[in-house]
């Protein structure tokens, strides 16, 4: 496993000094059975539609793309992790197909219209009013399940 | 991103998150968590092997079958990283300096004359992938090389993007160079190696050798926002290195 006490200088002052936010509870809501999940990705790449106003360094605030959507950009402030993998293939950090895929095996049930992306390098603290909105936008489109990738 | 698992989870949806920095999520508790031993940056993986993709995901969403948590559950299969770093990162002795800057229409003309010679294997990668990463600037492809050489001259430019000023964009311009220049190298010599990929742009190319140059320009300038784009290690790849670049104190963050 790669800790990061192992990790170089520069990398593993900055992961052990990040201050992180420990909840006060642990948060819980029963998942329903594998044929009535609908399921929305969230991504803390930056990704945004090409177009869209890119993120600002430390953003609080979250973009939206559909499901169909393939043509995005990214616009995240760090450079410290591989880009040649999404390069390659959108679903090296977004798996919109192999959800759809699955959706179409009866893994799970549907994929969401709606997929949403934040700053990473943001505090999470901060995009609390924009993670609650997400997640009215979604509740209102039948979504139950969230899968939650950085990058 | 662990901090996020519990606004949708108490919003009354299930997460499920993947992550790569293990320590973060013993800490932050989110309620499923599925910890991968990959490079940062390849949530998934590996690009265009489905099955893998597939493998994780499956895996993943396997922790909601969990009646109750917090779980923390580890991906079987690992990806390695090099020397404990979750992407590429320069030699810290590799270091260029204001005075190696010389003629910037050489520079210019040197790296214009680089990108032409990859711009039919670019526009193969494109009609391959039925897509392209570049763009992030809104410049076009022939206006990335002038807009970084702008900078050499120790000014700051006027930024062309309306509502974006010059620094910020000039991010956004490395990185679509860069996107340039791996796009069309994976696609056309068939590679998936990050190492190799920051090697050779970063290393080998007159693209790369202009970065230095910016680099070098910003740790120079008196302006704080370039100081701090090279402080915090925002432009050239060296978060993952031994120690902070020469001339600054990698202290930013």
């Amino acid at each position: 496993m790669t800790k990061i006490s192992e990790m170089p200088a520069v990398g593993r002052h900055f992961m052990s000094n990040l201050e992180l936010t420990v909840p006060t509870n642990d948060s819980w809501t029963d998942p329903v059975p594998a044929n009535k999940r609908r399921v929305s990705i969230v991504s803390t790449a930056a990704v945004s539609r090409r177009g869209d106003k890119p993120f600002s360094w430390l953003a609080k605030d979250s973009r939206t793309f559909h499901k169909t959507e393939r043509d995005l950009v990214m616009t995240h402030v760090a450079v410290e992790f591989d880009r040649s993998a999404w390069q390659q293939d959108l679903n090296t950090i977004i798996p919109l197909d192999r959800l759809e895929e699955m959706a179409a095996d009866g893994e799970i049930s549907s994929v969401a219209e709606e997929h949403y992306s934040f700053m990473g390098a943001a505090d999470p603290v901060t995009m609390e009013k924009s993670a609650r909105a997400a997640a009215a936008k979604m509740k209102q489109e039948g979504v139950n399940t969230v899968f939650l990738i950085p990058i | 991103m662990c901090g996020l698992a519990h606004y949708f989870e108490s919003e009354g949806l299930s997460t499920i998150l993947v992550g790569f920095v293990r320590e973060h999520i013993e800490v932050i508790r989110p309620p499923r968590s599925l910890f991968l031993d990959f490079p940062m940056g390849r949530g998934m993986g590996k690009p265009n092997d489905p099955e893998f993709q597939k493998k994780v995901i499956r895996a993943a969403f396997k922790l909601l079958e969990a009646s109750s948590g917090p779980i923390i559950d580890d991906f079987p299969e690992i990806i390695p990283v090099k020397e404990g770093r979750m992407g590429y990162a320069l030699p810290p002795q590799l270091v260029l300096s204001v005075d190696d800057i010389g003629d910037v229409d050489i520079v210019l003309s040197e790296v214009r004359n680089e990108m032409e010679a990859l711009r039919p294997d670019y526009a193969a990668a494109i009609a391959a992938r039925g897509r392209t990463t570049v763009g992030a600037s809104g410049l076009a492809i022939e206006e990335l090389a002038p807009f970084v050489v702008s900078f050499l001259e120790g000014e700051i430019p006027k930024s062309p993007r309306k509502g974006m000023p010059a620094i910020p964009l000039l991010k956004l311009v490395v990185e679509d160079l860069e996107a340039y220049y791996t796009e069309t190298r994976t696609h056309r010599d068939s590679i998936d190696d990050l190492e190799l990929m920051g090697e050779w742009f970063w290393e080998k190319t007159k693209a790369g050798r202009l970065l230095l140059l910016l680099e070098a320009v910003s740790i120079a300038s008196e302006n704080k926002v370039m100081l701090q784009i090279v402080e915090m290690s925002l432009m050239a790849p060296r978060f993952w290195s031994d120690g902070p670049l020469p001339g600054t104190s990698a202290a930013g963050w």
